[in-house]
């Protein structure tokens, strides 16, 4: 009775009792700037000369996203298992994590990510462009050249590539040797490129007289056919000499013999040294002979410190100036050089005789690999003169139809990455060509710069995601170390020295999985967002949302301290006043 | 993707009125997470006081007991008292106190709390000063800090009190340092000390505060990350008062911490040796404290 | 039942039988009597409820503060220096509108120490927005007790039960100790409005601002108005169970008396005594004993003293640089009456000095053999 008495009367009780949520105070308008989601260049993509995403190609992998990895590859380069496996990566040497502990492996990465994805190609593969009616015409299979064709397919223009050889390839096919590349990479990755829509005629090699007659066909022209014909040293006695590149041509045909004794290689880029790497295979004790030092050797580093690994042995500062035969063996003369303190053209320090100072070597073979040209007058790229585009991988000519130059015919670095980076400007170029004019192929190409360039991205070309990204090129200052602890390289198991040298087999295994995954932590994601959640964890305003697992800001409520752009590991937000 | 160890769910509304970045915020922001909805805060005058909301706002979904400045300790025994004599053993009680309401005027309380081992989670948010009404020293607040009761040349002289190591002193079941720089581990001591009903858990987080320390609003998890990094603020954990576990080594001078805050700009480097040694000192004997503790 | 025990056993008898939760004192003489007892209760399982032996007196209060809060029926009981220290608290208990219920032992106040009867200590916490009622035994110390708890309840507002130090506290006198069957007939189990949970959450205490603040101050006194006739209704109820009955005031002799004692407390039952005597010398005079202090029942007060020629206030307690607080309030309440007799103030048994029939007595024939008041207060029984 009491009990009931009490709560049916009211009494005056107003006290400081609340429940209604502070969200009716708009805190965003104490803000004077404001975070936003800014993507940002990765060194390693503009590094590369195909662009690829790297940054992003990481991030995937180390979400186990294999098939996506190997999606955002396919975007800007059809061949990963093959440059994982040859290309000279000047990716790792601008890695920002470098600045931490060691660069991160993105070229064996490429490779397992290539080796491993696996899902129908189909899907994999970027979405083509309705064909346009227009047809292009390409002259040498090799990376250049394929690559013309994968991107030109996927531009909407049908495209046939004519190869001298039996098989497809270029230089993949017929020059690297097989511990560096073996020939089931390379078949694999050129079947994509065929299924992909393009066609592929082999045995047919290119005359300038094919070519006047095919104007009538094709819309355009892209000439990829590489340096055929190698240069001569311009000695006495030099028909005693081997090839370089029809030796390492003949191993790839199958033609596999022992070789005894010893064997002289004269020259120092990568042909060279895949010359002299074979021999030992072959049974051969190999010198390399290079006019200049070492250090100016042409070929890529890693090359030469294997082939010394493997006993190759170095003469650096000798120059032949004859062979002569001498009971079923050789005598090279070799120069001794010295260096002066004026440089070439090229900026590559200049090297004289010292003196008459002469040795001779005794050997059982001379291989020369001093270098190479193109094979025939035509295949030469036009000079510099009007009516000429000279493009940074490529060149352009030519009005109706277009003449396209590329791969080692016009590349500063010969390389096949850089071949590729070819390809791809000269697929973007003709493109630009037919729909706005010859007038709007530089612009339009620096539309889909990387950072600075020269790298292209088809993405940006294309208008995907990658074409609102900052060019702004993140540095290791730019990095927030804090998130990020010491972790070694994870290395690749590798087949011992003495046991390399024995056969033609790959040298290092593809990356486990789980070396995979160790390795990807380790990047830093450079400039886009890996969706860390830090952004949001930390915000004391709890104005960060999460929405279709993308992130956004609440204006209402953000009130511009900057947290989260401060402690974001890679750089992926930025700060803008507040207007 | 979300982080697996952090709850991703918030007890706490936006349009609240701490400052930009303010460390305390995010502090209870962690802090919710891990315990849960079926917490009730108490409150004493604090900075907290003004951020959970004028009347008729609060800026928390859990329910707030806002008490005296001295009581946050003696209050929430109280209430914890009532919950059990209703049967309610699922609520929390957690108070949620500044460095003011913890180590000067709510000593006693929070003592008489322990001594008692009242079932309670007793938070210090530890900005090192009194915040809330314009920056004076407390007994928190770090030799060689200006303060506005700490000016120009009478810059606090005398160091920090250690309220884990008094409170460990007093046997408490849980005691343990934690900072906003260190969201996992700052969940994983709440998480851990919301299972360790019974008696009292005691966690002193560090929360930066840009406004008072005189540093840029950006800065405010960054500052409390160097902290950690220079043993200035170590992360550790005692069990009964007597096992310790360090969580964090640090490495760096304390210099990186103290070089970049306006409250520590007219420090020497005399000074900056002096405060290096006593940081070595206080690191030396919880070293020592842990050794032991591994030893039994 | 009829019991023989001391005035704090009567205090803590009536907290048993009222089913408080939730206690929390610190000790000080002369109330440690009371929460020893409760001690015992609560030890042994008597009462089914937690005392916290806290570290002070303000946290003594704040605990159960922070216990009704959550809606258990709660008590403290203190003294002098502990209420002193409480201050702070008192205000946050009132505003905060919790029917807390405490036992204060009226004790002066140090320097210098002194234990004993005074009763400076609850007045001066006469702003704070406590009610508070004073007894004169330990019959009425029981049945205020149990009153006191239906009363904050009924009205969300804290009740003070006031005792002399040892006249009312120490001394055994026989006192009626209720069945708890009764006491249940008249105290239901509380059911509170503030019930602080996490089921519908909500904030206490919360920043209140300057457009806001005054409306809730305004409905503390609004409540505080509400008071006399709650307790009215109170009373009625209990004086249906238990047949005793006390009211806010209690005038004896008043209808016809030229002058009227105001007393407080055990000095009541010295002054029934005083008065009858003085009667059968034929002296018209009269006794008003003031219970309520806060509200103070000015109604009442102008109505009972209006009449009378000249009232003279007993005070156990000073204002320094004012007067007796008692005196101070009567003169206020009677300002704007139409009649308003002159009041004397007396200052009597501070720092447990005796307030004993002669005093009583020469302070009424001083009050009828001055014309005019010499003094605002007049100091009795001063030795030097």
């Amino acid at each position: 009775m009491a009990a009931k008495q009490k709560h049916a009367e009211q009494i005056p009780l107003f006290i400081s009792r609340s429940n209604i949520s502070t969200e009716i105070n708009k805190t965003g308008s104490w803000r004077f700037v404001r975070p936003k989601y800014h993507e940002k260049t990765a060194p390693c993509s503009a590094a590369c000369p195909a662009g690829e995403d790297i940054a992003r190609i990481e991030m995937l992998s180390n979400q186990g996203r294999y098939s996506d990895a190997l999606k955002t590859i396919l975007l800007e380069n059809p061949f990963p298992s093959v440059c994982g496996r040859v290309c000279f990566h000047p990716c790792e040497t601008v890695c920002n994590r470098a600045g931490l502990d060691d660069p991160v492996a993105i070229h064996d990465l490429e490779r397992f990510i290539g080796d491993t994805a696996d899902g129908d190609e189909l899907k994999l593969t970027p979405k083509k462009l309705p064909e346009n009616g227009k047809t292009v015409c390409i002259v040498g299979a090799g990376p250049s050249g394929l690559s013309a064709g994968y991107f030109l397919s996927q531009l909407g223009y049908v495209c046939d590539i004519y190869e001298a050889q039996s098989e497809p390839g270029g230089i993949l096919r017929w020059g690297i040797p097989g511990y560096r590349l073996p020939n089931a990479v390379v078949a694999s990755e050129i079947r994509r490129i065929i299924n992909f829509g393009v066609k592929i005629i082999c045995n047919t090699p290119v005359t300038q007289d094919f070519l006047e007659k095919a104007k009538v066909r094709y819309h355009a022209f892209f000439i990829g056919c590489g340096y055929g014909r190698s240069l001569k040293m311009n000695i006495p006695g030099e028909n005693m000499a081997l090839d370089g590149l029809e030796f390492l041509n003949s191993l790839r045909d199958g033609k596999i013999e022992p070789i005894n004794g010893t064997a002289a290689v004269i020259g120092g880029g990568n042909t060279a040294i895949d010359v002299a790497r074979s021999l030992v295979r072959l049974g051969a004790a190999a010198t390399l002979i290079y006019r200049r030092r070492k250090q100016d050797m042409p070929a890529f580093k890693a090359e030469v410190e294997m082939a010394v690994k493997e006993g190759v042995k170095i003469k650096e500062l000798f120059s032949p100036i004859r062979i002569k035969e001498d009971a079923g063996e050789y005598v090279l003369s070799l120069q001794l050089m010295k260096t002066s303190d004026m440089k070439t053209d090229g900026g590559r320090v200049r090297v004289i005789p010292d003196g008459k100072a002469i040795r001779h070597l005794r050997v059982q073979k001379i291989f020369t690999a001093i270098g190479a040209e193109p094979s025939a007058s035509w295949q030469f790229p036009p000079g510099e003169h009007t009516g000429t585009l000279h493009l940074s991988h490529c060149t352009l000519t030519g009005n109706n139809p277009p003449f396209l130059y590329g791969g080692d015919l016009t590349n500063p670095i010969k390389s096949v990455t850089d071949a590729i980076a070819s390809g791809k400007q000269a697929a973007m170029a003709i493109d630009i060509f037919f729909n706005q004019g010859r007038h709007a192929v530089e612009n339009g190409l620096s539309f889909c710069l990387v950072g600075k360039g020269p790298a292209l991205s088809m993405e940006r070309y294309m208008g995907g995601k990658r074409s609102v990204r900052d060019s702004h090129i993140v540095s290791y200052g730019d990095i927030n170390i804090d998130y990020f602890s010491m972790a070694g390289r994870v290395k690749t198991a590798s087949i011992e020295v003495n046991h390399r040298i024995r056969s033609f087999d790959e040298i290092e295994a593809t990356f486990t999985i789980s070396q995979a995954m160790e390795e990807t932590r380790r990047c830093f994601n450079c400039g886009i967002c890996n969706a860390c959640d830090n952004c949001r964890i930390f915000c004391p305003e709890i104005a960060v949302i999460l929405q279709d697992s993308e992130r956004r800001i609440n204006l209402d409520y953000c009130k511009g301290c900057g947290i989260c752009v401060f402690e974001c590991p890679r750089n992926a937000m930025g700060l803008e006043e507040e207007s | 993707m979300t982080r697996l160890n952090i709850p991703d769910v918030d007890y706490m509304y936006a349009g609240h009125v701490g400052c930009p970045g303010c460390g305390a915020t995010i502090a209870m922001r962690f802090a919710l997470k891990a315990l849960g909805d079926k917490t009730i805060v108490v409150i004493p005058a604090c900075c907290w006081g003004v951020i959970a909301g004028p009347y008729p706002q609060s800026s928390l979904k859990v329910p707030i007991l806002q008490t005296a400045f001295a009581t946050a300790g003696a209050t929430a025994s109280g209430l914890r008292a009532a919950l059990d004599m209703k049967g309610d053993s699922e609520t929390t009680v957690m108070a949620w106190a500044g460095d003011g309401g913890t180590f000067d005027i709510g000593i006693q309380a929070l003592s008489g709390a322990v001594e008692r081992n009242e079932d309670i989670i007793y938070v210090c948010y530890d900005n090192e000063a009194y915040m809330n009404t314009g920056v004076q020293r407390s007994s928190a607040t770090p030799f060689g800090t200006r303060t506005t009761t700490t000016p120009g040349k009478g810059w606090k002289k005398t160091r920090k009190k250690n309220m884990v190591e008094i409170l460990a002193a007093h046997r408490i079941p849980y005691a343990a340092t934690a900072s906003i720089a260190y969201p996992e581990d700052m969940i994983q001591k709440f998480e851990k000390a919301l299972r360790m009903k019974g008696g009292t858990r005691f966690l002193h987080v560090f929360a930066t505060c840009p406004t008072g320390w005189r540093i840029p609003s950006e800065m405010s998890v960054k500052i409390a990350r160097l902290a950690v990094q220079s043993n200035v603020f170590p992360l550790y954990e005692v069990t009964d008062g007597v096992d310790y576990t360090i969580n964090i080594k640090g490495y760096r001078p304390a210099s990186d911490y103290l070089k970049v805050q306006g409250r520590f700009k007219h420090l020497t480097d005399e000074d900056f040796e002096q405060i290096q040694n006593m940081v070595d000192e206080d690191w030396g004997v919880l070293l020592l404290k842990t050794s032991r503790s591994q030893k039994s | 039942m009829k019991q023989v025990i001391e005035g704090s056993h009567a205090v803590s008898e009536a907290v048993r039988l009222a089913k408080v939760q939730v206690m929390s004192a610190y000790p000080i003489t002369p109330q440690t009597h009371i929460v020893e007892a409760l001690s015992e209760y609560c030890a042994d399982g008597t009462m089914n409820a937690r005392f916290l032996c806290v570290e002070s007196e303000h946290s003594a209060m704040a605990a159960v503060i922070g216990a009704s809060s959550a809606g258990v029926r709660t008590f403290t009981a203190t003294s002098s220096q502990g209420l002193a220290l409480m201050h702070e608290l008192l205000h946050w208990a009132a505003a905060a509108r919790l029917p807390i219920v405490m036992a204060e032992v009226n004790r002066a106040l140090a320097p210098g120490w002194n234990i004993w009867m005074d009763q400076t200590d609850s007045l001066a916490q006469r702003d704070t927005g406590w009610i508070q009622l004073y007894c004169e035994d330990g019959q009425e110390v029981l049945d205020t007790t149990l009153q006191a708890y239906r009363l904050a309840e009924a009205i969300n507002l804290p009740v003070m039960v006031v005792m002399d130090a040892f006249f009312l506290s120490h001394t055994f006198e026989p006192v009626d100790v209720p069945d708890q069957e009764l006491v249940d007939r008249f105290l239901p189990p509380f059911s509170p409005r503030i019930e602080i949970n996490t089921s519908d959450p909500f904030a206490i205490g919360q920043m209140a601002p300057p457009n806001v603040y005054m409306e809730m101050r305004h409905d503390i006194q609004k409540a505080m108005e509400l008071v006399p006739g709650i307790f009215t209704g109170v009373e009625q109820e209990f004086t249906k169970i238990f047949s005793r009955t006390y009211g806010p005031v209690e005038k004896v002799l008043c209808n016809d008396a030229e002058i009227i004692m105001v007393v407080t407390g055990t000095a009541a039952s010295t002054c029934r005594e005083v008065i009858s005597d003085l009667r059968s010398k034929d002296e018209k005079v009269g006794m008003l004993k003031l219970k309520m202090f806060r509200p103070f029942p000015t109604d009442l007060i102008r109505e009972y003293l209006g009449r009378a020629k000249k009232i003279a206030v007993v005070d156990r307690n000073f204002s320094f640089g004012a007067s007796g607080i008692f005196a101070q309030e009567i003169r206020a309440a009677l300002c704007n009456n139409n009649t308003h007799p002159p009041v004397f103030g007396y200052i009597a048994g501070l720092g447990g000095r005796d307030v004993t029939p002669e005093i009583l007595s020469e302070i009424y024939w001083k009050t009828k053999n001055s014309p005019i008041l010499e003094n605002e207060s007049v100091w009795v029984g001063l030795l030097d």
